[in-house]
């Protein structure tokens, strides 16, 4: 009970595969990690290698060719797994866990005004009255920096940041203990980007909230995380602490994703990973990196367990 | 607040538009449409106009019948038949040339149109000319009114019924995508190909043939039953078949549209965010499926409405049913214009009128939309 306690968010090998005409796709793939609270860890790994499954996953956004869905995710010490949908709905969403989605642009209802939208989950999850949640309203609109006249408009009214951070607003009015951010600033420009990473790093300050930041961009991202994980075709390759990890990363996949980042007058061109993330229609047996790894030795043809290495994990044979 | 800061600046750009321009904006676009509504009604008119008279030809079977309808009688009249040929032959194309000039035929046909389509447009109906009112009026306005509360009973409560629970049906089957009733709907679909008087005369064979539990057609028993309750129960009755076929040979389409419309608006990812916020599936599907879509539910529900005017040709008729598309039915085989434009004439209005509302609805229903932008 006690090392539960500790972790806010405890995953173990999470599985979601979707059905398709030509077959299963296994988006998620047997994910395992943990997050303590006020915490923020961010998943990095190229597009489509699962990534935004992992947090439809967590939230159970599932949509209609689910074909296998299982694992186990304990939020405070409760395997929200085992809930009924109802339960789930009202025990979980927006309550236990939040979500700012990829494009906020399409996440708003186009007809109702954005206040009544943000103050929707406290008026449900909190049994306030609407003139009690707009109050909050106005004060998750301070905290994202969105002027309080906003209120009343409607989001076709609202330009993409600010659209962004009602997004982020909507996320917080609960005061959820945790809230998985998709992509939130991969449609804006880089100015909004870095305010909004200030935003997200004062309400982690002030409101003691984590973050599951998924992206593929790294460098914003490191302003933020505290953990880092690397996920690679359905998979997660490598855990660790952010300050561990960014200037030495562990698995070859991780390696050379760093590598890639351009840095200001380098010597050396930014590298690229030849060839592409394998299909996870029929993902490779042994380690699904290994036909891209420089470093592959008879070994990854089996499947790589997960090495403990001091305080980080790596599922990769060379940490043997 | 640091990151406030910059907001006063788009406040001023955005609350610029002041009221009086507004003003003029609206009345620009009201005027403006209304000015292309009439022209699109009067062309609309004009057209039914040449259509129900086939542009002229109409005129020589009525010329033909009348020569031959009047000098049937004179042969048929003793009296006439110890006249001097000559003298008869001119008493003959004197009483033919009276009746065509009874009946306008001497006119020029594009004169005619020209009045009928001006007297048209003022909502004078004029006369009918072979088809009488129950009541022995050949006014076109009454003749269209008296069969008007049939139709309405008739296609109101189908037509009604078949929009809210092909709704309801549908948001149920959005809902359960690809379950046993999903299929099921879906594979019965193509039944609507088949119109609904073809159901109807299949119903009356089984119903009414058959096992004699229902009326073959007609509106109420003959005689009429006297007390109030007795009547609303034959008529109820008698309403049963036509309107099960009016929506049996409809149900299965119109469920298979909405399903698909209100699935695809299903997707959006407004939705899914709705469904994370945990709010219930009720109100996702009020404000989140149903709000968004709205103005085209309006549209379809305001088509249907004014769509009930023109009644059911065929299924009126195959029911035996007094309403106004059996009249259209008959006017249209007796070439009785009148009634045909009549009839069209109102539709035009209602519909024209029913487009103009509907851009002030879409205002009120939809934030994005502005008017005259």
């Amino acid at each position: 009970m006690n090392s539960t306690q500790k972790n806010l968010l405890h995953i173990e090998n999470l599985v979601l595969h979707f059905k398709t005409t030509s077959g299963v796709v296994q988006a998620v793939d047997g994910v395992d990690f943990e997050l303590d609270s006020n915490r923020a860890v961010v998943i990095l790994g190229e597009s489509g290698c699962g990534k935004t499954s992992l947090s439809k996953a967590l939230l159970r956004l599932l949509p209609r060719n689910v074909e296998k869905y299982s694992g186990m995710v304990n939020l405070h010490g409760i395997d929200v797994m085992t809930l009924s949908d109802e339960e789930y709905r009202q025990s979980v969403r927006w309550v236990g866990m939040s979500l700012v989605p990829q494009a906020a642009m399409n996440a708003l209802n186009p007809v109702l005004k954005v206040g009544d939208q943000v103050a929707e989950p406290a008026m449900i999850h909190l049994q306030l009255s609407k003139a009690e949640a707009l109050i909050l309203v106005h004060k998750m609109f301070q905290h994202v920096g969105v002027p309080l006249d906003f209120v009343d408009r409607y989001p076709f009214e609202l330009s993409g940041g600010m659209r962004q951070r009602v997004a982020l607003a909507m996320a917080l009015v609960t005061s959820p203990s945790l809230i998985v951010l998709d992509e939130p600033t991969s449609a804006l420009d880089l100015l909004t980007q870095a305010n909004i990473m200030n935003v997200l790093k004062r309400i982690k300050h002030e409101l003691g909230t984590s973050f599951i930041l998924i992206t593929h961009d790294i460098a914003t991202s490191s302003e933020l995380a505290d953990e880092v994980a690397i996920m690679y075709a359905g998979q997660i390759v490598e855990t660790g602490d952010a300050k561990d990890f960014f200037p030495a990363p562990l698995h070859p996949y991780s390696q050379m994703l760093m590598a890639s980042v351009p840095r200001l007058r380098s010597e050396s061109d930014p590298m690229f990973i030849t060839g592409q993330p394998p299909s996870l229609m029929n993902p490779p047996k042994g380690c699904r990196f290994a036909a891209r790894c420089p470093f592959r030795f008879e070994k990854c043809g089996e499947e790589p367990p997960v090495f403990q290495k001091g305080n980080r994990k790596v599922k990769c044979w060379l940490h043997e | 607040m640091s990151v406030t800061a910059h907001v006063p600046s788009e406040k001023l750009v955005i609350k610029k538009p002041a009221s009086n321009s507004s003003f003029l904006r609206v009345m620009r676009y009201v005027s403006v449409r209304l000015l292309t509504l009439f022209i699109t009604v009067v062309i609309g008119i004009y057209l039914t106009i040449v259509i129900a008279n086939m542009g002229g030809f109409v005129d020589q079977i009525i010329k033909g019948e009348i020569r031959d309808r009047i000098t049937q009688s004179f042969l048929a009249n003793p009296s006439v038949k110890q006249m001097d040929p000559e003298v008869r032959k001119n008493l003959i194309q004197e009483k033919i040339a009276l009746e065509e000039k009874r009946q306008g035929l001497d006119t020029p046909i594009a004169i005619r149109n020209a009045r009928f389509l001006t007297n048209a447009l003022q909502l004078n109906l004029g006369r009918a000319i072979n088809i009488t009112s129950d009541s022995g009026s050949k006014q076109v306005r009454l003749i269209l009114l008296e069969r008007l509360p049939a139709t309405l009973l008739l296609m109101g409560t189908s037509q009604l019924f078949l929009f809210f629970s092909s709704i309801f049906f549908a948001l149920s089957l959005s809902r359960n995508y690809g379950n046993f009733w999903d299929k099921f709907v879906i594979a019965l679909s193509p039944t609507s190909a088949v119109p609904p008087w073809f159901y109807g005369i299949f119903l009356i064979l089984i119903f009414a043939a058959a096992f004699k539990v229902l009326p073959f057609g007609g509106m109420v028993d003959s005689p009429p039953p006297l007390n109030t309750f007795d009547y609303a129960v034959s008529v109820l009755q008698h309403l049963i078949l036509p309107g099960l076929s009016l929506v049996l040979s409809s149900f299965f389409i119109s469920v298979y549209n909405y399903r698909t419309f209100f699935l695809i608006y299903s997707s959006e990812d407004y939705v899914d965010m709705a469904k994370a916020k945990g709010l219930p599936s009720r109100d996702i599907e009020r404000a989140y499926i149903l709000r968004p879509t709205l103005p085209t539910i309006i549209t379809n529900f305001s088509l249907l409405i004014i769509g009930l005017w023109t009644g059911a040709l065929f299924t009126e008729t195959v029911f035996l049913w007094p309403g106004l598309g059996r009249t259209l039915f008959q006017a249209i085989g007796q070439y009785d214009i009148p009634i045909i434009v009549g009839s069209t004439i109102i539709f035009a209005y209602l519909l024209a009128l029913t487009v103009f509302l509907l851009d002030f609805i879409y205002v009120l229903v939809d934030p994005r939309v502005k008017i005259g932008q």
